[in-house]
């Protein structure tokens, strides 16, 4: 076969992979405004309870989503304040400090913990809890903490792997930029290597939200439960999108609560586009401050 | 005349391939020396020696004696006590390839002086438009210094480079093939620049072209 055909073929083949999955995507999520946006209103997310004394933590919600899409806000921010630093500072030890035998070593581990299940993790953090319980305090119990933790393992691979990739991948001549200017290795850390790699450091923090918003496996056992109401401590339970969505499309009595669940999977996608967003405006105001005002 | 830099029975080695091997040399002050040979034959790794920037090279090391005279001192760069950030302050280099940190034009010529501790939002100003000038940079740039200095031409990033490096004074500049990735009218600025500079600093520059060896150094060093 001519170089020229073959070329031709996996053009198309490339072309069409790409149309296939955008397609698919477009198909779930117009399936899902197709099915949740009729149940879309106000009184989904707040029942019969006035929105701004809910927003403002005056009134209970008790018949609508408010508790579980600030749970999970609560969450979700809890565990990637958590995951963030660790894996950013374990992504910058394997890429610049760590010697040959310890990054593969490490790079190892990190690997494997990014294959576990998040069940097995859920179980992880349940069983934590539980020896707490034991052996410290009766107070201790699966909680928003716990589940914020068990979380934040959860992400730390990814974040620890887009970091340490990220900055890796800064050619040799931008690398020794500072150094060559009298950075020391820390400054040329904080004022060369960081600020190059935000890029892909910032998609380690976006793929961590995402996940953190969505994974049901691990809250399950750590926390989550139907009805909690709006999280007031660390040590207690809470409410969660995903837990709900799950919930209720495996427990629904009629069509109205199905398509609650379709609705609070519009305001879960909402709620992570939303954080995506946030993520990005960080991103471009750290490089705006700290890079570009003379 | 005491040389700026002397240098005795350098042997320099990756693992088992010697790149340089038991070389000695001196070069003057304010003078500019073009480093040539063909290729392979360690010119840039000869400049990184002078400022220890090859010392995170795994697997490298070196033997002999390098010594540069700041003020009235001969400094061994090689002894334990020597501080090599503050080596590096005084020993500037620029690169081949234009290397602009991601940062506005102004923020990229007073990095060095952030990282030396200076202190002074209008003597720092006041240090960077005076490297700037010398740099021949200054009137192309000096209504938008908050631009992204990647949005400079390459002649333009690696006179902002070179104004990096003026910045702090340095009282040896080494440059490695400055003129190799620019068009020729680029080059030329450059080459005027670099001999305006020799008033200020040694300068060693490594460089392929004959006809710019010619035009620029005082001195050849061949490898």
């Amino acid at each position: 076969m001519k170089a020229a055909t073959i070329e031709k073929l996996t053009a198309v083949y490339a072309w069409t992979c790409g149309i296939l999955l955008v397609g698919i995507v477009g198909g779930i999520l117009g399936y899902l405004f197709y099915r949740g946006w009729p149940g879309m209103n106000l009184s989904l997310i707040f029942g019969d309870t006035s929105p701004v004394a809910a927003i403002l933590l005056r009134q209970p919600v008790f018949n609508g989503l408010f508790p579980a899409i600030f749970g999970t806000l609560v969450l979700v921010l809890l565990s990637v304040s958590i995951a963030v630093p660790l894996g950013i500072a374990a992504g910058i030890y394997l890429a610049e400090y760590a010697g040959q035998k310890a990054r593969h070593i490490f790079g190892m581990i990190f690997d494997i913990l990014a294959g576990i299940p998040s069940i097995v993790i859920g179980l992880f953090g349940f069983s934590v809890a539980v020896f707490l319980h034991h052996h410290f305090s009766d107070r201790i119990q699966p909680c928003l903490l716990i589940s914020a933790l068990s979380l934040a393992f959860l992400v730390l691979p990814y974040l620890i792997r887009t970091t340490q990739v990220a900055i890796e991948d800064i050619p040799r001549h931008t690398r020794i930029t500072g150094t060559a200017l009298g950075a020391s290795p820390l400054q040329n850390i904080i004022h060369v290597l960081i600020p190059h790699s935000l890029g892909g450091i910032l998609s380690g923090v976006v793929l961590a939200v995402g996940r953190c918003a969505e994974d049901t496996a691990v809250i399950m056992l750590t926390g989550v439960v139907a009805s909690a109401g709006v999280p007031r401590s660390l040590m207690g339970g809470y409410e969660a999108l995903p837990f709900y969505i799950y919930y209720i499309s495996a427990q629904y009595t009629n069509e109205a609560e199905l398509t609650s669940g379709f609705s609070a999977c519009i305001i879960l996608i909402l709620l992570c586009a939303s954080l995506f967003g946030m993520a990005f405006w960080i991103r471009r105001r750290i490089s705006a401050r700290l890079l570009y005002r003379h | 005349m005491t040389p700026k830099i002397s240098i005795t029975q350098l042997t320099f080695a990756y693992g088992k391939t010697v790149v340089l091997d038991n070389l000695s040399a001196t070069f003057d002050e304010h003078r500019i020396t073009a480093i040539t040979g063909p290729s392979g034959r360690g010119k840039s790794t000869f400049l990184t020696v002078l400022n220890r920037l090859w010392e995170d090279i795994a697997g490298a090391r070196i033997t002999g004696s390098v010594q540069i005279r700041f003020g009235n001192n001969d400094l061994d760069i090689y002894h334990p006590s020597v501080d090599v950030c503050d080596l590096r302050r005084r020993v500037g280099m620029v690169f081949q390839t234009p290397n602009p940190l991601p940062m506005s034009i102004m923020k990229n010529v007073t990095f060095p002086l952030t990282l030396a501790g200076e202190k002074g939002r209008e003597n720092v100003h006041e240090k960077a438009k005076t490297a700037l000038q010398a740099a021949f940079l200054w009137d192309e740039v000096k209504d938008r210094l908050g631009a992204d200095a990647r949005s400079l031409s390459g002649g333009q990033q690696q006179r902002l480079c070179i104004a990096r490096a003026l910045v702090l004074t340095p009282e040896v500049l080494l440059l490695d093939e400055p003129t190799s990735s620019l068009d020729r009218n680029a080059g030329e600025v450059i080459e005027d620049l670099l001999i305006r500079l020799k008033d200020r600093c040694t300068v060693l520059m490594v460089s392929h072209y004959q006809d710019q060896v010619q035009r620029v150094a005082d001195r050849i060093l061949e490898l």
